[in-house]
């Protein structure tokens, strides 16, 4: 498999992935020729991430002796946007919009997002509502000029945008999507006059009709632009000033990868790119073992993430918002609870329970965990970081669960005392019960929501979690993943190696993906062909010129050409991918409109021949092939377990089978255990990024590559 | 005998497997439907019903379906005859008399068979834009059901699978919205066979005897449930009246009465002491009634209490005959929502000294429906359209009532401006909130909002609303929120119209809709007062209002509280 490319670069192997979550930043780092995958895990700098961005770089440069010209990419995933929005720390944005409708952010939906609570919030808009403002100007729905755009009005509006202190504006005008030129002019006299403000316009963003959604689309594009394109400058930077000179590519929402100036530009396609990279890592395990019904179960410092994959693809939805509840079923209503989003997104569960979430005593006095998150600075209480709230890490480490001495490979000791003394005054005291019971306590409420989460993606959706593998990974997963299997029925359990870093490492087995679209809406019995065919060679020279930052790092672009296309009359598209013919002509349109037919047939059990159908959208998917790397395979030995056997410690353990309290268990190191190991739990498995826990009544095997896999003894 | 086991997550796979197909039913519905309120505004609600016609699982967008829909097609499909029924076939029907509410909504009913057995039905029902009579989108003031359009007593539109074409045209040729109707019905045909697909699915994986096992233990499983929430509910009896402000009609208002009794025996809902039926639009059928009594019980409870047969069965009624709240043939019933949505105001209000932190102040608490139609001329078709607007929530114990949403029974979206434009001739002028709409309080009502359409053809535009007289109550010391206004906009002069009448407008007028506001909920000079100045910051409520309703003097210059001058004027200054 030698190309130009490579015989160019000969040593320009390497690839690169880092991963920041809330707490830690994970960097992966692969020999795309041999398949050896070194990592590091370095703790996240919220208040700086570029900096942990580039610890875990150097960090990987030098534990893999690597020259930093040798690499041939460096792929990037971020929760820089969606933390700003979900912490409500959004840069101070306003909204422009047509006369007489400054308040489509503040009514969104008009609906609410449960049905029977009384007591229920709407979210607060992303833009208050002094932000908004109206420009005198009326496009029609044929995108002709009702009212033409006024310059006083659009002057005035500049203005008050001039001393209103903003770094970003979003303009979603009325019909934008058929005629932008209004949003156009707009955008640019404010950058004119405000060059450093950032504008995002909705008909360049999602060039689609139904304004609340596009203005909300493009309300976070702009709200999180600044933040994210002055992050990856400036993480550019730092890379250039350690030689690494190679392409920097973004994972989107949907688990395909862009170039950093796209996601500079467009970052609403990455506000949910972490989550992405973990289930694409799954997907790839998986798909590696033969195995592509997988659950993936990714928890972190501050959140825990569950997603379903089916035959070796995660689900992809557009109906998606991003803070929002997490949502019971396909409920019509789950959006209302958010921001909802027009972009691609990988269909995931998401909740506030990772390492660093935080245990109290409610009102009620009833123990909760979460939603707050300790974080990486100042972190649970044993790290000693200044944290005083107790964590789930604090409860773990209490319990045995964790080793003091061995946190982070032993780089970090925990304070087990004041892990102790934080709970039982926080905790313990109050509900009247010993430290290691409130520990306990605590573990088992944040286990309910995450299996909760896991059934929301899998029951939930009508599957059985029975007929799926676990995939546990994230920092803080390992230790939760066989109690949770063994609540939601899930008679397999995969660990990775490495499972602290695993989801840097789906960053690394995606393609360069970019969407483009075109909204037409028009009858396909009078659809211009000719209009159609030069829309396509329009969006694939956009196509190729964003591919061109990204041509280093990937195979030359493929286009994917699909059609938009419903009954005239309704209001959801199906996608239809172009028929395979080089000339777009009357058969090439009779092919198109037959699989139409078809698809609505299977999709919703009917046909109908007669009913006239509308193309609404063109969408082209500039695709550049990643290869993907070897999986290393490790040759099985018949050396047997002990000699990863590094001592016994007492766990607390509390299982249906009876057995309660500290139970002495088996400590391995990870590192040690050879392909072919077979051990039983009570267990506990070290290794520097991570700890698992197998529970009594489990046994472990080590598979070929290095993979453990649990299951129920017997 | 030996004891049929429940496996706990076999249960829970079950359950939600059910849940799931019901879901997939609106799914397919919804995103195969024409008009836009069926397809954006998800005014439809879709079930899965044992052989018994017990309800099992649902997936309801909208809760006045809740008792309504469940009600109607048991009743439906015994006057049909389930003997007379065989796979394949789909019963069709909206006759308000027959169990059902008014008539824009119209139920399918289809029998699931497997392997020739008869497990159960598949259903859905979805408001149609247009079921004919008197004005465009049926909606409208009038004194016969006769005149509110097509009644449809059970019967089967589909016959073995096949659409029956000589009835189905006969149905079509009554309603105006022609294309639009047609495809919504396909869309309802589409629901139910993707359910029953479903259905069979789960039973080809546990079995057919399983699975009557666990839809049994799924509905006693809420029995359980329902039965520990009404206990923890405090035993009294609680009353409350109030009033539609006119009937369409004639301009006295219509009187509501609601006496709440809850005892050992479970929980009732009285309605005696309301006004007979008037010969007007409204009055609510029994079923419209038992459904505001089961929303309102249903939002007494745990949030994640899955509702089937086993909550239904702990709603009582009684709600005498000839009344607004359960009227007999042939009074109209097109604007029975009204009477039942207010309903549920008052089973709050009559709650609120027992339960003060889990209810809300007045709400909107009307459908406020705004519908036309007419020829459109760039397709030369008759069009309707319908939607029905926001308006102000009721504040509670400790938070604000949320602007511009829907309340109650009724959680239908907004029609997208792009949408509605694209699809019909009219250009919306504004949308917008309201300042000064709330009820002051401690924490105050939502704001109402205003929607104005501007029609460059004749058109025949249908109000069907209330609060024209009176804004939505407080709780204690909390004030009423602003009353509605609708108004037509006629060479720049604008004349106030009643909340239910049916207007012929010209090319160039406008309607203009401003909803109510919500009601407050303690005494607004209790306020904190930097809410009152972030509510004057957004435009939201106005200087003057904060000085003279909360007593809080904003020093705009400096966009702060002048705390002295409040201090004045809240302690007698």
């Amino acid at each position: 498999m030698t190309t130009a490319q490579e015989s160019d670069h000969h040593e320009s192997r390497y690839r690169i992935g880092v991963d920041i979550g809330g707490t830690f930043t994970d960097g992966t780092l692969v020999d795309s020729t041999t398949g050896r995958v070194t990592t590091s895990k370095v703790l996240s700098t919220p208040s700086n991430p570029a900096s942990g961005f580039i610890s875990a770089v150097k960090k990987l440069l030098s534990s893999a002796s690597v020259d930093p010209s040798h690499i041939e990419h460096v792929v990037h995933a971020t929760t820089v946007a969606t933390n700003a929005i979900i912490e409500g720390k959004t840069a101070r944005t306003a909204f422009v919009t047509t006369q007489g409708f400054r308040d489509m952010l503040e009514i969104a939906r008009q609906i609410r997002p449960s049905l029977y609570d009384l007591q229920f919030e709407k979210p607060a808009p992303l833009v208050p509502r002094q932000l908004c403002f109206e420009v005198e100007e009326r496009v029609n729905a044929k995108g002709e000029v009702v009212t033409p755009l006024d310059d006083h009005s659009l002057n005035q509006v500049v203005n008050q945008l001039a001393s209103s202190d903003i770094e970003a504006v979003a303009i979603c005008l009325l019909h934008s999507y058929r005629n932008p030129d209004h949003e156009r002019r707009i955008g640019e006299a404010i950058s004119e006059k405000l060059p450093n403000v950032i504008v995002s316009i909705s008909s360049d963003v999602v060039p689609e009709f139904r304004e609340y959604l596009r203005a909300s689309t493009t309300v976070i594009n702009s709200s999180v632009a600044p933040i994210v394109s002055a992050y990856l400058s400036s993480i550019s930077q730092k890379l250039v000033s350690e030689n690494v000179t190679s392409e920097l590519l973004v994972m989107q929402s949907s688990g395909g990868v862009y170039p950093a100036q796209s996601a500079s530009e467009n970052p609403v396609f990455m506000v949910e790119s972490g989550p992405a990279a973990g289930a694409v890592a799954a997907a790839a395990l998986g798909s590696n073992l033969g195995q592509p019904n997988v659950i993936s179960f990714d928890m972190g410092g501050t959140t825990a993430k569950a997603s379903l994959i089916r035959e070796g693809q995660p689900n992809i939805t557009k109906d998606y918002s991003v803070g929002g509840a997490a949502q019971s079923g396909t409920g019509a209503f789950g959006g209302a609870s958010g921001y909802p989003i027009r972009t691609p997104v990988v269909d995931l569960v998401e909740i506030g329970a990772g390492g660093g979430s935080i245990a109290w005593v409610d009102s009620g006095g009833a123990l909760r965990v979460g939603p707050h998150s300790a974080g990486a600075d100042p972190g649970p209480v044993c790290y000693g970081l200044g944290g005083t709230k107790p964590t789930i890490t604090d409860a773990n480490l209490v319990l045995g669960r964790l080793d003091p001495n061995y946190f982070a490979g032993g780089e970090m000791k925990l304070d087990i005392d004041s892990a102790r003394e934080s709970i039982r005054v926080n905790c313990a005291n109050q509900l009247k019960i010993s430290v290691e019971e409130a520990a306990h306590g605590i573990i088992e409420i944040a286990n309910t929501a995450m299996v909760n989460a896991l059934r929301l993606v899998s029951v939930q959706r009508g599957h059985d979690p029975r007929d799926f593998m676990l995939i546990g990974f994230g920092g803080a997963g390992p230790a939760h993943t066989v109690r949770l299997a063994e609540q939601a029925g899930i008679p397999k359990v995969l660990i990775p190696l490495g499972p602290g870093t695993a989801s840097a490492l789906g960053l690394l087995v995606t393609d360069v993906r970019m969407e483009g679209s075109a909204t037409l809406i028009v009858r396909a019995d009078q659809a211009d062909l000719t209009q159609i065919s030069r829309e396509f060679q329009r969006l694939e020279n956009l196509g190729r010129k964003a591919h061109k930052q990204a041509a280093s790092a990937s195979g030359a672009p493929v286009f994917e050409r699909a059609i938009e296309m419903r009954y005239w009359g309704q209001s959801f598209e199906l996608s239809i991918p172009a028929p395979n013919r080089s000339e777009i002509d009357q058969t090439w349109m009779q092919e198109l409109t037959e699989s139409f037919h078809n698809a609505h047939q299977t999709a919703y059990g009917f046909r109908a021949n007669d009913e006239p159908i509308e193309i609404v959208n063109l969408r082209l998917t500039t695709v550049g092939k990643i290869a993907r790397p070897q999986m290393l395979k490790l040759s099985i030995t018949d050396t047997g377990v002990s000699i990863a056997l590094k001592g016994t410690r007492p766990v607390y353990f509390s299982e249906e089978s009876g057995k309660q309290g500290m139970i002495e268990s088996k400590v391995y190191d990870r590192s040690l255990l050879p392909a072919g190991a077979v051990f039983s739990g009570p267990a506990i498995v070290e290794e520097p990024d991570c700890t698992t826990v197998v529970h009594p009544n489990w046994q472990a095997t080590i598979d070929e590559f290095g993979n453990i896999i649990i299951q129920p003894k017997n | 005998m030996i004891e049929p086991k429940i496996e706990p997550i076999r249960f829970e796979v079950i359950r939600n497997a059910l849940s799931q197909a019901a879901e997939e039913m609106a799914i397919a519905l919804r995103r195969s439907a024409y008009s836009t309120n069926v397809k954006t505004r998800q005014d439809f609600s879709c079930a899965f019903f044992d052989k018994e016609l017990r309800s099992v699982a649902q997936a309801f967008t909208q809760p006045v379906h809740l008792g309504s829909f469940v009600r109607h097609v048991p009743i439906a499909v015994k006057r049909y005859g389930p003997e007379n029924l065989s796979q394949g076939d789909m019963i069709l029907s909206n006759d308000p008399y027959g169990g059902g509410v008014h008539l824009n909504d119209i139920s399918l009913i289809g029998p699931v068979y497997y392997r020739n057995q008869l497990v159960g039905y598949t259903a859905c029902l979805a408001h149609h834009v247009d079921v004919g009579g008197g004005a465009p989108a049926s909606v409208g003031a009038f004194k016969e059901v006769f005149q509110e359009g097509i009644i449809i007593p059970p019967i089967k539109l589909v016959n073995k699978g096949k659409v029956d074409n000589d009835l189905f045209r006969l149905v079509l040729s009554q309603i105006r919205s022609k294309r639009e109707t047609s495809g919504d019905f396909r869309a309802q045909i589409a629901s139910n066979i993707t359910g029953a697909i479903r259905i069979k699915e789960i039973i080809d994986r546990y079995g057919l005897e399983e699975f009557h096992l666990y839809v049994n233990e799924i509905i006693e499983y809420t029995d359980r449930r329902t039965r520990a929430e009404v206990e923890r509910l405090p035993k009294g009896v609680y009353k409350a009246e109030g009033f539609v402000d006119n009937d369409g009609f004639s301009d006295d208002v219509v009187k509501l009465k609601i006496k709440v009794t809850i005892d050992e025996e479970g929980v009732t809902f009285d309605t005696s002491g309301s006004d007979s039926q008037r010969r007007a639009p409204v009055n609510s059928t029994f079923a419209q009634t038992f459904s505001a009594c089961a929303y309102a019980l249903r939002s007494l409870m745990d949030k994640d209490l899955p509702v089937n047969d086993g909550f239904y069965r702990y709603v009582k009624v009684n709600a005498p005959e000839g009344t607004v709240t359960n009227c007999v043939h042939p009074a109209p019933v097109v604007g029975g929502w009204e009477t039942h949505v207010r309903l549920n105001d008052l089973i709050f209000e009559a709650m609120a000294t027992a339960l003060p932190n889990e209810v809300c102040a007045g709400t909107k608490s009307m459908q406020c429906h705004s519908g036309f139609g007419g020829e459109n001329p760039e397709t030369g078709e008759y069009y309707c359209f319908l939607e029905t607007l926001a308006g102000g929530y009721g504040a509670r114990s400790s938070s604000d009532g949320p602007d511009a949403v829907q309340s109650h029974g009724q959680n239908t979206e907004n029609a997208p401006i792009e949408e509605t434009e694209s699809n019909y001739p009219v250009q919306i002028m504004r949308y917008e909130l309201i300042t000064d709409s709330e009820g002051p309080g401690e924490f105050r009502g939502g704001l109402g909002l205003r929607r104005d359409y501007a029609f460059p053809n004749e058109t025949t535009f249908t109000v069907l609303a209330d609060r024209d007289k009176a804004g939505p109550r407080g709780l204690f010391e909390g004030q009423t929120g602003s009353k509605s206004v609708y108004a037509l906009i006629q060479n720049g002069q604008e004349h106030h119209l009643s909340s239910k009448t049916t207007v012929q407008l010209q090319p160039g007028d406008v309607i203009s809709y401003r909803t109510s506001g919500g009601g407050g909920y303690g005494s607004p000079m209790k306020r904190d007062p930097d809410a009152v100045l972030s509510d004057v910051l957004q435009g939201k409520i106005s200087i003057d209002r904060a000085r003279k309703r909360y007593g809080v003097v904003i020093d705009i210059g400096r966009q702060s509280v002048d705390e002295i001058q409040t201090e004045r004027l809240r302690n007698g200054g």
